[in-house]
């Protein structure tokens, strides 16, 4: 016999329970020690649908947003292009003034 | 059959018309057109839009104060690459509903020398005017524009000198009196 397969049968050799272990595992099974386990601070229920709804709304703002600028701009080109050609009239009626 | 029918015709009938004050059956240029701007702008839209122009921006201060109560402004321009790509008829289609008493044209001038025509009406309702189109035509470039809704010519001819286009004075400037 070696010294690893001395080692390894030390390691496995059955060893006897500390005294009390049947009591605390008879215990814990009851309920006690496994609520005494529970993490200290638990998140609130709520908190994932408050936070989905506010990723909702921001989106929803952003997107609007989005959209009035979008608004805004073709509201700006058909502004440009309706100025463009009375800025061409009015320079030729100017011009054919006597 | 009869039913759907009906309902068709109910539906048709209570489906919103569009703002938009003529037709401008043009859609037949699209596919000879190198360029096509095409804007349709519903009072909602506009109202919306106005909510994002900036006062102190003198371009967006001057479009927000024109805009304010229009229901609906109509874009089309059409560029080509060579000339004759529209026909007399395309813009006689338009004119014709622009008529009397409905409309009626208050701007119209025709240079030979580039041959270019250019046309404004109005459109009056209760002496009051609800409605501007104007038809620029020049070889390669043709457009429309419908503005639908009390319009503030004054505000519209303000345009000039906005969006980087000269100020054009409507009348020369009065002399100074010699003082005696």
């Amino acid at each position: 016999m070696d010294w690893l397969e001395q080692e390894l049968k030390h390691a496995l050799e059955r060893k006897e329970p500390p005294p009390g272990f049947a009591a605390r595992v008879a215990a814990a099974a009851a309920g006690g020690a496994v609520q005494a386990r529970r993490p200290v601070r638990m998140l609130p229920r709520w908190l994932p649908a408050a936070a989905a709804v506010l990723l909702i709304a921001g989106g929803g703002a952003a997107y609007r947003e989005h959209q009035g600028r979008v608004a805004k701009d073709r509201v700006m080109l058909a502004m440009r292009i309706t100025a463009g050609k009375l800025n061409h009239i009015q320079s030729h009626m100017r011009e054919a003034k006597p | 059959m009869k039913t759907i029918g009906t309902v068709l015709l109910v539906v048709a009938l209570a489906w919103p018309l569009p703002a938009q004050q003529f037709k401008f059956n043009l859609e037949h240029l699209e596919a000879k057109a190198s360029d096509v701007v095409d804007i349709s702008l519903n009072g909602s839209t506009l109202q919306f839009a106005a909510k994002f122009l900036d006062g102190k921006d003198p371009d967006e201060a001057q479009v927000k104060k024109l805009i304010n109560g229009l229901e609906g402004i109509y874009v089309k321009t059409y560029s080509f690459k060579s000339e004759g790509a529209y026909s007399a008829a395309d813009l006689e289609g338009i004119r014709n509903q622009l008529r009397a008493p409905e409309w009626s044209r208050i701007v119209r001038f025709k240079s030979a020398e580039d041959g270019e025509t250019a046309e404004v009406f109005v459109r009056n309702e209760d002496k009051k005017i609800s409605g501007v189109a104007i038809i620029a035509a020049a070889p390669k470039e043709l457009t429309v524009v419908n503005i639908a809704g009390p319009v503030d010519l004054e505000s519209l001819s303000n345009l000039s000198g906005h969006f980087g286009l000269p100020k054009l004075e409507t009348a020369p400037p009065a002399r100074p009196k010699k003082l005696d």
